[in-house]
């Protein structure tokens, strides 16, 4: 049985003190798994992960209420360079690499915890094991690279970082399948070889349920549903909503809102 | 020749203010509207610590220094911390009324009388004569001097200096960067600190040459054309905007009128703003693809 390395209880998030993005969330991430955060637009999803990675102080938002758990350590409201520097490190979903540095500096620009030159270059090395690609672009400027060359110098420039837990916001956004496959791939091979844990928000429950362990689904700022891989791949909302397969109820075509109003009111807040 | 030292000159004086501009606006977007003030309290700190290192100049000057650099660190973490997060604006404004504060305390403490740092400090400045004819006084020379170091020094630092790193980083993504473990606050009070320190030298400079007075703030505002027209995040653009704006005054003061003085370099920036407004060597719009 491994430990439990992240632990969210009942957190509330709080924007410019008035506007609540998240209510109630309870989550969990032990060692060396892959957990998934799914649900839709506006759902709190980035909310929950801005509170674990320490973001919400720079936008005027607070955890008003729960506690946020890293290592047994609470870390609700701490500058996010603190967070960082714990283990906890954030791939964010838009600007996530420095556009001006090259691809070299953008690996060497964090901070990593308590390096030495040569402890850095070996995690460099680690690094281009996993992404070769870039390797071979040290010396492109950020801002040129393509998305998918971009999502991979942010994993890899998270993971200079040297961080027990991963926070990947969106890892599929915007990406061709065959790249987000690939990506999917290397994650797997990251959490085995190096043993970090991943918490990847999603927003294509397809890609997410491929590789994580553990799903949570969040809907209106709360989670309404959660369980292991098989366990949500088999259940029937999650083909409807996210899977979008049919239901199978004698196969007439009903509209999506009608489905999830009902679906909503009778189990998921029941 | 002569015409030619003297934009020299006045073009290192330009520089080395306008370098504080650029440092603070690059990492924050913030323009720093009180920098001329700032500078100002620089040279006047030169007059303090005279008195109080009595006979020892150098150590007086270095005292000076020292003491400008830990008003840019205080300014940062007293004021201008608590505008993160805040409009950029609302942080402009706040320098603009660091600004006129700087400027009553100084009159208060060391009235609007032209003062001498130099003597006060018995330091002499005599002038030097030029291979090709040309006279320069010592403090001038010294100013030439100071601004070719702070500015190998800066690009040196920003460009190989792991800190230099971070303060481009943070400049380009402050989220990002505090994410990855960079301490943001750490590399705002460096970027103040090191434009009151740049700031500081050059008013000090200044003072030793020629005197001081309150009225210093009005070349700090003057240099900051110099920072517009080379771009006002790019180093390198600070430099060839002072000699563009210094070069201009100079030969409009020479060859038409010495009035048009405080007039120029806001022609300059005018013209840069209808032709080219981001810049010579500044940013256009960031390299994105979506």
């Amino acid at each position: 049985m491994t430990g439990t390395l992240l632990q969210v209880e009942k957190i509330e998030v709080v924007y410019k003190r008035v506007i609540t993005a998240v209510q109630g969330v309870t989550l969990a991430v032990p060692e060396r798994q892959i957990v998934a955060l799914l649900g839709t637009n506006g759902a709190g999803k980035t909310t929950t992960l801005r509170a674990i990675s320490g973001f919400l102080g720079i936008d005027d938002a607070r955890v008003t209420e729960g506690r946020i758990a890293f290592q047994g350590e609470a870390v609700e409201n701490r500058p996010p360079h603190e967070i960082a520097g714990r283990g906890v490190v954030l791939v964010p979903e838009r600007e996530k690499v420095f556009p001006n540095l090259t691809v070299a500096e953008n690996l060497i620009a964090p901070v990593p915890r308590a390096a030495s030159k040569a402890e850095q270059r070996r995690q460099e090395e680690i690094v281009f094991h996993f992404f070769p690609r870039l390797a071979e672009l040290r010396a492109r400027i950020g801002g040129l690279l393509s998305g998918g060359e971009r999502q991979m110098l942010a994993i890899a420039a998270a993971l200079m970082c040297r961080p027990q837990l991963l926070l990947i916001d969106e890892l599929s956004l915007g990406l061709a399948p065959v790249v987000v496959g690939d990506l999917a791939r290397r994650l797997i091979a990251i959490r085995d070889e190096l043993g970090i844990a991943i918490l990847l928000v999603e927003q294509s429950a397809a890609t997410a349920l491929e590789i994580a362990d553990y799903a949570y689904v969040m809907e209106n700022g709360r989670v309404v549903l959660d369980g292991d891989r098989a366990r949500l791949k088999g259940h029937q909302d999650v083909q409807e909503f996210y899977l979008g397969q049919s239901g199978g109820t004698g196969g007439e075509r009903r509209s999506y809102r009608d489905v999830k109003q009902y679906r909503r009111s009778r189990r998921w807040y029941g | 020749m002569q015409l030619f030292v003297n934009i020299v000159v006045l073009a290192s004086i330009y520089a080395l203010i306008a370098c504080g501009y650029v440092l603070i606006y690059r990492v924050s977007r913030v323009l720093n509207l009180a920098h001329g003030e700032l500078m100002m309290l620089g040279a006047y700190a030169v007059l303090a610590t005279a008195s109080l290192f009595s006979g020892h100049p150098v150590m007086a000057l270095v005292a000076a220094v020292v003491l400008s650099l830990v008003v840019g660190v205080l300014v940062y973490v007293f004021l201008m911390r608590k505008m993160t997060g805040e409009m950029v604006l609302a942080a402009i404004l706040t320098t603009v009324a660091l600004g006129i504060l700087i400027r009553g305390i100084v009159v208060l403490v060391w009235s609007a009388q032209q003062q001498y740092p130099a003597q006060a400090l018995g330091l002499p400045n005599p002038s030097l004569v030029l291979p090709g004819g040309g006279h320069i006084s010592m403090w001038s020379a010294v100013l030439v001097g100071t601004n070719v170091f702070v500015y190998t020094a800066l690009l040196g630092f920003l460009r190989f200096g792991r800190w230099g790193m971070r303060m481009r980083a943070a400049g380009q993504n402050p989220l990002l960067a505090a994410q990855r473990g960079i301490n943001l606050h750490g590399v705002y009070a460096l970027a103040w600190s090191l434009s009151t320190l740049t700031g500081a030298l050059a008013g000090i400079l200044m003072a030793l040459d020629s005197g001081l007075t309150a009225t210093m703030p009005v070349i700090g505002l003057k240099a900051f054309p110099a920072a517009l027209v080379g771009g006002l995040d790019s180093l390198v653009g600070a430099l060839v905007g002072a000699l563009i704006v210094a070069a201009a005054e100079v030969l409009l003061i020479y060859y038409v009128d010495p009035l048009l003085s405080d007039v120029v370099p806001f022609l300059v920036l005018v013209a840069m703003l209808i032709v080219r407004p981001w810049g010579l060597f500044g940013t256009r719009e960031e390299l994105d693809r979506v």
